[in-house]
């Protein structure tokens, strides 16, 4: 691997792991308000939307960190590579069903975020997590 | 499977799971009540965020409520309260609803609380899904005292489109 590559690696990884720690730690600070961005959704019953942000925010935390750290690098971006997709799938559903809501990105009630913004911006954030994915499996190997 | 996938992938389970458990041990109680449909904990958080400690079953947040109870309530008694503008309200609300428009708060409280007993279970409405100010109102309500206090996240148009009875007037 070259080093520019290796520059490159290291700057998706970090980028995706201070992206994700940001959401992760804000959202859990307030999981009452983040349940409410989700059920906005209107995807989950009511009671499975506090699940979703009570726990959510915690494997947004974990994943992130370790990917600060350096340790675990793929299985960390496998799911947070996973997550930004998931949230890509519920983003369009919003989209296609002609809601108007905040996307409870980062900041829960606090601003308005579109659907479409927030699809836009996952889809940047998969270059660095797609990046991170691949580039780490290379330098896994011998 | 290719093992390093293999490995790999049972890795990221870990971590998601990690993550699962540590979210859970933080918010076990608001989990357990929600899954409960009893939204409450000892422990009000007054709109100020100071922490009261309560002997009583306090509730520390509104409970959401969809349209099925939401009709049994207001069957049985309970009372709308149409957080939206006022104009808005006139334009079509929930029958009987008590207009409180979230940004005239200071002005309609005084009137609220000498016509609505704290003891009264609340539906709180607004523009359905993806309008915080029913759940406002009701957190700055759970904060005045009121100790049964509902949001109704569908709100008017999931009401009306449901083909519900809707009465029209100014409050």
């Amino acid at each position: 691997m070259s080093r520019a590559t290796l520059y490159f690696y290291h700057f998706c990884r970090l980028t995706l792991g201070a992206v994700y720690l940001y959401a992760g730690v804000v959202k859990s600070a307030d999981v009452v308000v983040f349940a409410r961005d989700v059920a906005n959704y209107q995807l989950l019953p009511y009671a499975w939307n506090y699940l979703t942000a009570a726990t959510l925010p915690y494997v947004e935390t974990v994943a992130a960190l370790l990917l600060l750290c350096n340790r675990k690098v793929r299985p960390a971006a496998l799911v947070l590579t996973s997550l930004t997709l998931v949230f890509m799938v519920a983003l369009t559903t919003v989209l296609a069903r002609g809601l108007d809501i905040d996307c409870g990105c980062f900041n829960p009630g606090q601003g308005h975020t579109s659907a479409g913004v927030a699809l836009l911006r996952d889809a940047f954030l998969l270059i660095p997590a797609f990046v991170t994915l691949h580039l780490s499996g290379r330098m896994a190997k011998p | 499977m290719i093992p390093g996938i293999r490995t790999m992938m049972i890795e990221a389970a870990v971590i998601f799971a990690i993550g699962v458990v540590l979210g859970l041990s933080f918010n076990a109680q608001l989990v357990l009540d929600a899954f409960a449909g009893r939204l409450s904990s000892a422990g009000a958080r007054p709109s100020g965020g100071e922490v009261v400690q309560s002997t009583v079953d306090v509730q520390a947040f509104p409970l959401p409520v969809v349209l099925e109870e939401v009709r049994e309530l207001l069957a049985g008694g309970a009372l709308a309260v149409d957080a939206r503008a006022a104009e808005v309200y006139a334009e079509g609300h929930l029958p009987k609803a008590f207009a409180f428009p979230l940004g005239e708060y200071d002005q309609v409280l005084p009137e609220f609380l000498e016509k609505v007993s704290k003891e009264s279970t609340l539906i709180l409405y607004c523009s359905g899904f993806g309008c915080p100010d029913s759940f406002d109102l009701g957190e700055r309500l759970l904060a005045e005292g009121y100790l049964d206090v509902r949001v109704y996240e569908g709100g008017f148009p999931e009401w009306r489109d449901a083909g519900l009875p809707v009465e029209e007037g100014a409050p």
